[in-house]
């Protein structure tokens, strides 16, 4: 049982850790872009802004994908959801879990297989940031393995346990809209 | 076989225009062994994804401005070094030049070249009139590359990034106060609103390129081959003079829309080109003996 | 018929996927997958990564999180009982009197706001209970509100509007200009509704408000400095062309942190709350769009996007026509989905139709932003409908009939765009062009 406890508190410490990473990225955007602004007004130039600013832009999401799986952020249609008897709820979580588990490992595959040969290939950005982009790349790959192993871990828990962990904040969800 | 054509520029480019010609030509010639389906404006992949997308088979064929690639190989730059080669007759003398490494250097990425079209001959835009390098200090130039930054700062011109789709607000807002680019940005982007003049300085013709998947070109019958590659050549010649065209076509509307067309006072122009050796000398450094090559080739002729 | 057949099969699996709750984003990767794997050789797998990586690491995208951002801030502040207080005197003597505060407290909002639930929530958490107190008749109090703050989506910034604008390759700055014209008409249409009710609705019996002499109002309209100054910061901005949208929302997030502070509302949990929300929300949408660009890539390899916009050009439909064939599809599409899923979801199709047909892409913007603001409002699904159920337990059957409306005043609001295209094109062919 504590090899069980020590994964599930590692496993949301994972979550957690990625969604504060993405945070911090949000905050990297918002210093490019001043950084870039003053630049502009004091005649200066800060090569490869935009680049960088796409790169946080990318971690940002994919860090915080499984985060925001886990409270509810991300939009489904519910209706059937709702609408479906308690036994066959959980069949039909099982399923979506299930949907997306697979289409996120197979991601996560060929994600692993796209930075391999950025790096083979060495891809270097074509912008004046010079990056070689299996670097940003590799967050797009960590962010999308921590999706998958989030939704694996619903689909377990779905599973075995009746429901799934998804703590859902219908306030939260809906400042999007 | 169904050949999806990634292109980056809009379906109304002269570029778009001749790749769709090209199609026909490889559709109607194979009887259908080879279809061509070209899919303009980057809607299939961008303009930056469709080297990598092609060398990996994700679509057989594809449209390319490769200088874009120079930050991978600086052979990619060749046809981008300013004041190198300054007319059509002379960018087709380097081509000449190059297209051997060129093709070779394709060749270790899985990619079989077709055809090459250039664009319109860049020239120097300006918002007031400028007869020598040394009136260019201290004026805000458009860069968009390591090339175009290093320009700026031989002439003695204020770098600022502009992305291509912010060109005509920069210049209205006064953010940036020239820039080097064809006639036909220019045109497009109805500058005259903000800029007086247009110097044909000529300064490089960068080139759009085709080109296929090696593995897939070799799985493809000879005689599909041969038609794809007679219909290569009537492309080149094809987007050649579509080039040539086009050039008087925007320049005249660069004029019509109030700005002054011409050539550069010979004081710049001896200027520029004094600049125009510096750069070709850093673009032989960082190309090698390969670049050497090229350049040695292209000055015999 | 090829075609057909391809239809049926994208259409089957998407409903299928979506439909049995599997989420956006992740229902839009696998209908592709599924499209990509039956028609074409080409290897999935890569070119799945190939888009979605150029799709997810867009520098123009970076707008979306900014604003989105500044919103959480705003929405932790004491901005709404400001508002109130600010905009309650100038409203009281015109027919209909508080009720307006509704509308004009979102058209207010929705100037620094992305959002329309955003909107919705913070205009709503004063006015509901003010003007129940004052006896309004509450399907007014809810219908007015639940409609009013889909203006969140219209008035610059707009979540919508950026999403719409990356997924057609258009200046999100120009699209932001283009809703603000269409947005106070509407945001009139609104207050128009509200003034004839005010005369002829038999349940109209509201408390009377104490008069206020001019100089008591013009002093009480000093808690709306604060909104206003943040306002004319993001959007007076990008009008002048000192800033892109982008530069416009990191403008929007720094002058909120400091209105926040200003206000004392700022501490680390407010901090923290709000860049957390904005970074799920964010991811939300990134979710979405990023399988939406995979989806994209699929259906143009099957060549359907051309093939239908082909067929369509076919049927030789005028404009009106065609414009009132979307307003049916986007309002039954609306029901179901929600507003980014719907853009990001049909783009790929609708666009090469709406080029061929010679309509403008950034008045269609706004078009478009019209029916997913109905969308928000028309159930089964519809998030400002959810929100307000939240916020005042009413049954969400009661809060869709009191907006019905709304919806109404949005349909008429589709023709008079159509009437007067101008009210989307004049800003932004007339504004001052900016950085970007
Ligand atoms: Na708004
Ligand atoms: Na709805």
């Amino acid at each position: 049982m504590t090899v069980l406890r020590g994964l599930r508190s590692g496993l949301d410490f994972l979550y957690l850790a990625a969604g504060v990473l993405a945070a911090l990225c949000l905050i990297a955007i918002l210093g490019l872009i001043v950084v870039q602004m003053l630049a502009r007004w004091t005649g200066e130039v800060f090569p490869g802004a935009p680049d960088y600013a796409g790169y946080a832009m990318a971690a940002a999401s994919f860090l915080a994908f499984a985060n925001a799986l886990n409270r509810g952020s991300h939009i489904r249609v519910s209706i059937l959801l709702n609408a479906v008897p308690e036994g066959f709820r959980r069949v039909l979580e099982i399923w979506c879990f299930g949907i997306g588990t697979a289409v996120m490992w197979y991601f996560t595959y060929y994600a692993y297989r796209f930075v391999y040969w950025s790096w083979k290939f060495n891809d270097v950005s074509q912008g004046q940031d010079r990056t070689p982009l299996w670097i940003p790349q590799s967050v797009m790959l960590f962010g999308g393995a921590v999706l998958a192993v989030a939704l694996t871990d619903h689909l377990i828990h779905v599973i075995f346990r009746g429901d799934h962990r998804i703590t859902r904040d219908l306030d939260d969800q809906s400042h999007a809209e | 076989e169904t050949w999806d054509m990634p292109m980056a520029y809009s379906a109304s480019n002269f570029h778009s225009a001749t790749g769709a010609e090209f199609a026909e030509c490889v559709t109607t010639g194979t009887g259908g062994e080879v279809e061509i389906k070209t899919h303009p404006s980057g809607s299939l992949f961008k303009g930056a994804d469709i080297k990598r997308a092609v060398q990996t088979g994700q679509a057989p064929i594809g449209e390319r401005l490769l200088s874009g690639h120079q930050n991978e190989n600086a052979l990619f730059g060749f046809d981008s070094i300013p004041f190198l080669a300054t007319s059509f007759d002379d960018s087709d003398k380097l081509w000449r030049a190059a297209k051997p490494s060129i093709e070779k250097l394709l060749a270790e990425q899985n990619l079989t070249l077709l055809y090459a079209v250039p664009w319109p001959p860049q020239g120097l835009y300006f918002k007031n009139e400028v007869t020598s390098v040394a009136e260019m200090k201290g004026i805000k130039f458009r860069s968009y590359n390591n090339a175009t930054s290093r320009l700026a700062e031989l002439t003695g011109m204020l770098p600022v990034t502009i992305e291509a789709a912010e060109i005509s607000q920069a210049f209205a807002t006064g953010v940036a106060e020239a820039m080097i680019s064809s006639g036909s940005t220019g045109y497009d982007r109805k500058v005259w609103e903000s800029l007086g003049y247009f110097y044909e300085v000529d300064a490089w013709l960068p080139r759009n390129y085709v080109f296929v998947n090696t593995e897939i070109w070799n799985g493809t019958s000879e005689a599909s081959r041969n038609v794809i590659m007679g219909c290569a050549k009537l492309a080149e010649y094809a987007g050649n003079w579509r080039a040539k065209e086009y050039t008087g076509f925007t320049l005249q509307g660069l004029r019509d829309g109030g700005m002054n067309v011409g050539p550069a006072s010979e004081q710049m122009t001896a200027e520029l080109k004094e600049i125009g050796d510096t750069m070709t000398n850093e673009w032989l450094e960082a190309a090698g003996d390969e670049g050497k090559a090229i350049v040695d080739a292209f000055r015999a002729e | 018929m090829e075609n057909i057949s391809v239809i049926i099969l994208f259409l089957f699996v998407l409903f299928t996927l979506l439909g049995s709750g599997v989420w956006v984003g992740l229902a839009l990767m696998g209908v592709a997958w599924v499209g990509m794997e039956l028609f074409t050789t080409r290897p999935v797998g890569d070119v799945m990564l190939t888009t979605i990586w150029s799709a997810s690491s867009s520098w123009t995208l970076t707008a979306l999180p900014m604003f989105i951002w500044m919103g959480e801030i705003l929405y932790r502040t004491r901005l709404s009982e400001d508002m109130f207080k600010g905009l309650a005197p100038w409203m009281a003597p015109l027919p209909g009197g508080l009720v307006h505060t509704n509308i004009v407290g979102c058209t207010v909002f929705a100037a620094v706001s992305g959002s329309s639930a955003a909107t919705l929530t913070t205009v709503g958490k004063m006015s509901i209970p003010e003007l129940r107190k004052r006896n309004y008749p509450e399907t007014m109090v809810i219908g007015t509100l639940t409609g009013a703050a889909t203006l969140g989506l219209m008035i610059p910034p707009s979540l919508t509007l950026i999403v719409y604008g990356v997924t057609i390759n258009e200046s999100i700055t120009k699209l932001f200009f283009a809703g603000i014209l269409p947005g106070l008409v509407l945001a009139a249409m609104f207050m128009g509704y509200v003034a004839v009710y005010s005369k002829v609705g038999k349940d109209w019996n509201p408390t009377p408000e104490a008069k206020l002499s001019f100089a008591q109002k013009v002093k009480n309209s000093r808690f709306l400095a604060p909104v206003i100054a943040l306002i004319i910061v993001v959007i007076g901005s990008m009008y002048l062309g000192i800033a892109t949208a982008t530069e416009a929302a990191a403008f929007g997030v720094i002058g909120s942190l400091l209105l926040a502070l200003g206000q004392g509302s700022l501490n680390w949990k407010t901090f923290t709350d709000s860049l957390m929300g904005a970074t799920r929300t964010s991811a939300m949408i990134a979710l979405i769009l990023a399988g939406a660009a995979f989806l994209s890539l699929s259906m143009g390899f099957t060549g359907l996007p051309r093939g239908l916009a082909d067929l369509i050009a076919g049927w030789e439909l005028t404009r009106l026509e065609l414009l009132m064939v979307l307003l049916v599809f986007y309002i039954v599409l609306g029901c179901f989905l929600d507003g980014i899923s719907s853009v990001v979801l049909t783009m790929a199709v609708v666009e090469p139709m709406i080029r061929q047909a010679g309509i403008d892409l950034i008045w269609f913007g706004i078009f478009i932003v019209v029916v997913v603001e109905m969308a928000q409002i028309t159930p089964p699904i519809g998030f400002n409908l959810f929100v307000m159920q939240g916020m005042t337990h009413h049954e969400m059957s009661y809060i869709a009939r009191a907006a019905i409306p709304m919806f109404l005043i949005m349909v008429l609001m589709v023709f008079v765009l159509i009437a007067f295209p101008e009210l989307a094109t004049y800003l932004p062919n007339n504004l001052r062009p900016g950085p970007a």
